[in-house]
């Protein structure tokens, strides 16, 4: 590129990365910020929006319940999905990428659908949508997936010869599992189980339909919250959120780093 | 699997079933098998109208994205790979935070007192309607599809040799030319995935035009989630998932063909 574009385009390529980053920003300015809205100049720092969303029950609520789900949905995606992922890999032959396609497919079906498929499901087999089942599900649906990329492009990497090796040395398929398969997945482990959290947690249209009485997500609480007013309560919940998947992605980071993360999500 | 089953399968496939059953009042839905959902909801002009919306919607974000995008993606394509990380970063950056958070941000910038109508205020142009309209709608969904356009588009072009625009441009082509003859046509495979996508996922997005477009922008999911929680009409609701689902694969094969046919040509 010559002349003028030399100057224009990367010019162009900071104003889309502003553009990218722009509302997550302005989000958690608008948290420290005293006033009602947002002006510019900001009118002045202030942790007042912070005492109103932890003095809030529904919010704090949501975000407890919100947390505890997160983590059940984490534990339960990871164990299902490292196994299918194993599963597929290394004992599934003719079916192979039939399994592959089915195992993403959930992320391939739009989630309102899926939401809505599920709630009315839910209903059909008599289990409804009290006490957050139906929500643990229907979460659990949509996070194996990354789970079982994340786990599956670690996999095929290594040779399957060096399984066989300690299990013709003796070694029953436990013990080759612990010592052998799992420190080869780890980080694929690992960087699946952080995806699920973050989707879990920020997870919206499932939780929109199948969220019962005393089970309201976090976002689903922000949701509400939004279509009637939007003060700056909402702004320190949404910082709090973020702050939390950022503290997930950076305890990550310390554990098995971050390229794998990144690498492995699309 | 068996809960792949029983949690994704067959509620799909009930989905489609009670699709075809009566509609109740004093229950969800009697076990008597009808057409006449579909029927409502093919010859309701008004149902057109919203399934006609929200494919303009998403025809105009993932064609947006995709010329907003395309610079972006080339230009950490032809980056350093220590540089190409941390641009990376930044755009997954927004895909960590949920998407009503983002759509939260876009309503404390878009609103009537919003930053950027002080913006235009200050510059003497006036305040404009920025929110609770199509226009939010449309900032909105372009914003949070972006990463996906970017980050296919970039997969592709990485695989554009730089050295075929070198050759090209040493042959005396103008840049303009070698764009449009050498790195275009080999980077369509990753402007397909990424049109799909981005198309596919502004069809079902929900949270953008009920936040962005307050009540006055309706398009099929909103339309979907309201027979099915506010009407408790589920047959109607799932007649209606089940419409949009086809025309949105239908559209989808369609292009996919005149995609291929288009790569062909080129090939």
């Amino acid at each position: 590129m010559a002349g003028p574009g030399r100057l224009l385009f990367p010019a162009f390529v900071t104003l889309m990365f502003a553009f990218l980053l722009a509302p997550i920003v302005i989000v958690v300015l608008a948290a420290f910020n005293s006033g009602e809205y947002l002006t510019f100049p900001p009118e002045g720092f202030s942790l007042r929006w912070f005492e109103n969303f932890f003095q809030n029950r529904p919010f704090m609520r949501a975000l407890g319940f919100s947390l505890r789900l997160a983590l059940w949905v984490t534990f339960v995606a990871t164990v299902l999905g490292t196994l299918a992922s194993l599963f597929v890999v290394r004992h599934a032959r003719r079916l192979r990428d039939f399994l592959r396609v089915l195992f993403v497919a959930p992320l391939a079906f739009p989630s309102i659908l899926t939401g809505i498929a599920l709630l009315i499901y839910f209903y059909a087999i008599g289990v409804g949508t009290s006490g957050g089942f139906a929500l643990g599900v229907g979460h659990v649906l949509v996070c194996t997936p990354f789970v079982f990329i994340s786990v599956t492009s670690v996999l095929v990497r290594f040779d399957s010869s060096i399984e066989e090796a300690s299990r013709s040395l003796g070694a029953g398929p436990f013990t080759t599992f612990r010592r052998i398969t799992l420190p080869m997945i780890k980080g694929g482990v690992v960087s699946g189980a952080v995806l699920a959290f973050i989707t879990s947690f920020d997870q919206f249209p499932i939780s929109l339909l199948l969220s019962g009485i005393g089970t309201t997500t976090l976002p689903v609480q922000l949701f509400d919250y939004l279509r009637f007013s939007f003060d700056p309560t909402a702004a320190a919940a949404s910082t709090v959120s973020v702050a939390i998947t950022v503290l997930a992605v950076i305890l990550t980071e310390r554990f098995v780093g971050l390229g794998s993360v990144y690498g492995e999500k699309r | 699997m068996v809960m792949l089953f029983f949690f994704f399968v067959l509620p799909y496939a009930n989905m489609l079933y009670i699709s075809f059953l009566t509609r109740a009042y004093d229950e969800p839905y009697y076990h008597v098998a009808t057409l006449a959902n579909y029927a409502n909801v093919l010859s309701d002009g008004f149902n057109w109208e919203i399934i006609g919306l929200t494919f303009w919607f998403a025809i105009v974000t993932a064609a947006a994205t995709l010329a907003l995008s395309y610079p972006v993606a080339y230009f950490m394509a032809r980056s350093s790979s220590k540089r190409k990380g941390i641009l990376l970063a930044l755009v997954l950056a927004p895909l960590l935070v949920g998407v009503v958070v983002r759509s939260y941000g876009w309503m404390i910038l878009l609103s009537d007192t919003g930053l950027v109508n002080q913006f235009l205020n200050w510059m003497g142009i006036g305040a404009r309607k920025l929110m609770y309209n199509q226009t939010g709608v449309w900032i909105g969904l372009i914003h949070v599809y972006m990463p996906f356009m970017v980050i296919s588009l970039m997969n592709a072009l990485s695989d554009v040799d730089p050295e075929l625009e070198k050759a090209s441009r040493s042959l005396g082509a103008s840049a303009w030319t070698t764009f449009w003859r050498v790195v275009w046509p080999l980077s369509l495979p990753g402007v397909a995935a990424g049109t799909v996508l981005v198309f596919v996922l502004s069809v079902s997005a929900y949270v953008i035009p009920s936040l962005l477009g307050g009540y006055n922008v309706l398009t099929a999911p909103l339309l979907i989630v309201q027979a099915v929680m506010d009407l408790f009409n589920w047959p109607l609701g799932s007649a209606l998932a089940m419409v949009l689902f086809a025309v949105t694969v239908g559209t989808i094969t369609l292009f996919n063909r005149i995609m291929s046919r288009a790569m062909k040509g080129i090939a």
